[in-house]
């Protein structure tokens, strides 16, 4: 190929790529912005994001577990609590939680910063959520294995430690991980009550530069790439987890 | 006497499925229980072992174990119940995530909190009494059945119990794999160990059995050695069912 084949090739692909996949914006092309707006907005991911989503997870899991725990107690002391709080928290939307616990706290006093904030809004969340699958999967187990357990003489804790929960843990993983992918993208609300998470850094970028469709789809692939990711390890906690499974 | 059950009686809902029930069991003696399905023989056995609480009546064992339904229990007493015995299920109920030796150990070693090498001898041993050696580290689904319930009568013989309880061992068994499963009955019976055994097979209840109950609607209507029960049955109904089984 002739060189002068060659400049005249990259640069109309150069062309394509400014003016009519991305918007010249200003004297930044498009892919200029989306390049120099990638550092920042995976900063927000891996400060705010990530963490936010590691965290609320592992407390929303422990509520669960003993939320799932509550409901199948036989005692209404128990269960009844328990049927209050998943049914409130499923029952209102999420950012209002999220608004009530930041700016409805904080306005009668009980301040509480965006970050902390929005991870007991999450926690809750994936403590409501999340009891209920575990809560079917521990049903899910056959009754004969809790018999088994009894009569080699385990109490009720050491059969749901040893017996119970390992098997009720392989059936939760596929709606666990629902769980926790949807979390990874609810976080994008806590952008509303000042967190400087991934999806804020696309806001505030946006607002100079007015370049809403680059940018929100930027972070729309972020999310994507980070959820991608989640599955992958999803399928491979299965596989580890179902290697007892006649297949 | 090695356990003496008196007056137990045991209903779900509207449905009396014990009618005070009486036997006495000896040490080293086989009880085997017959009848057509919902007799009330498997709820019987299960109440032997807690894992269904009686309205009514008492348990009293050699040892001066004793424990009377009716009133509210406290745990513990009915863990001390459980303990005594080793049960087998008719669908085995392994524990799918663990390995053949696992299952074996889980009771000692979690349960009675007993030395690792010492569980282990005795798992190993008794793995290679019901014919396993080879089979220990495999999971419960690369089993077949009459290997999977041979995992099950070691796991229960694992807690060292002083009563054995078989809950129709060979009914979820292909034909061909029950002369296993019976085998190993078979020779714990030789060893002297005291069991109740709930089942279908009239031909080796014949073999094992000191004695043989045979129950209908929640009651015993007949009970003594096999020579008698199965050959010269007293009661018109008794004689029905040995017939319905013999002759399909």
């Amino acid at each position: 190929m002739e060189h002068w084949q060659r400049s005249l090739k990259s640069g109309l692909v150069k062309m394509f790529l400014n003016n009519i996949v991305f918007a010249v914006t200003g004297d930044m092309t498009g892919w200029e912005l989306f390049k120099n707006s990638l550092l920042p907005m995976i900063q927000g991911g891996i400060k705010y994001t990530i963490p936010l989503t590691l965290i609320s997870f592992a407390i929303g899991i422990v509520i669960a577990l003993l939320t799932a725990l509550m409901r199948l107690a036989k005692t209404k002391i128990l269960t009844v609590p328990a049927r209050v709080y998943v049914s409130a928290i499923r029952g209102t939307p999420l950012l209002v939680q999220l608004f009530i616990i930041f700016f409805g706290l904080g306005s009668i006093g009980l301040t509480i910063d965006p970050f902390p904030s929005a991870i007991i809004a999450f926690s809750l969340n994936v403590g409501a959520y999340g009891s209920e699958i575990i809560r079917a999967s521990i049903a899910s187990i056959p009754k004969g294995q809790w018999e088994a357990a009894q009569t080699i003489g385990m109490s009720y804790s050491q059969s749901l430690r040893r017996i119970i929960l390992p098997q009720a843990t392989r059936v939760s993983i596929p709606p666990l991980s629902n769980t926790f992918i949807s979390l990874v993208k609810d976080t994008s609300l806590a952008s509303l009550i000042l967190v400087t998470e991934l999806f804020r850094k696309a806001q505030e970028i946006a607002a100079r530069t007015y370049d809403f469709m680059l940018l929100y789809v930027e972070a729309a692939i972020l999310y994507w790439v980070i959820c991608f990711v989640l599955s992958i390890i999803q399928d491979q906690i299965e596989n580890r987890l179902n290697r007892y499974v006649a297949r | 006497m090695f356990l003496s059950v008196k007056g137990l009686s045991k209903s779900f809902g509207e449905l009396d499925v014990l009618k005070t029930i009486n036997i006495t069991i000896d040490e080293g003696n086989i009880i085997t229980i017959i009848g057509p399905s919902g007799s009330g023989k498997t709820t019987l056995l299960r109440c032997l072992n807690a894992l269904e609480i009686p309205d009514e009546g008492v348990l009293a064992f050699h040892d001066g174990f004793e424990i009377a339904f009716g009133n509210k229990l406290k745990k513990k007493k009915l863990m001390e119940l459980s303990r005594k015995a080793g049960m087998v299920f008719q669908s085995y109920n392994l524990f799918p995530h663990k390995t053949a030796l696992q299952n074996v150990t889980e009771g000692p070693l979690i349960v009675q909190n007993r030395n690792k090498n010492e569980v282990l001898e005795l798992a190993e041993s008794l793995l290679h009494k019901v014919g396993l050696a080879d089979k220990m580290n495999l999971y419960p689904h690369q089993l077949s059945g009459g290997q999977q319930q041979r995992v099950g009568i070691a796991r229960a013989l694992a807690i060292e119990p002083e009563l054995m309880l078989f809950d129709e061992p060979t009914s979820a068994l292909d034909p061909e794999l029950v002369g296993d499963v019976l085998k190993v009955i078979k020779d714990l019976a030789k060893e002297g160990w005291t069991m109740v055994i709930v089942t279908h097979e009239l031909k080796f209840a014949e073999q094992v059995s000191d004695s043989i109950i045979f129950m209908d609607q929640g009651q015993i209507i007949e009970q003594g050695p096999p020579s008698q029960v199965l050959k010269h049955p007293k009661h018109e109904r008794t004689s029905q069912f040995i017939q319905r089984v013999v002759n399909p």
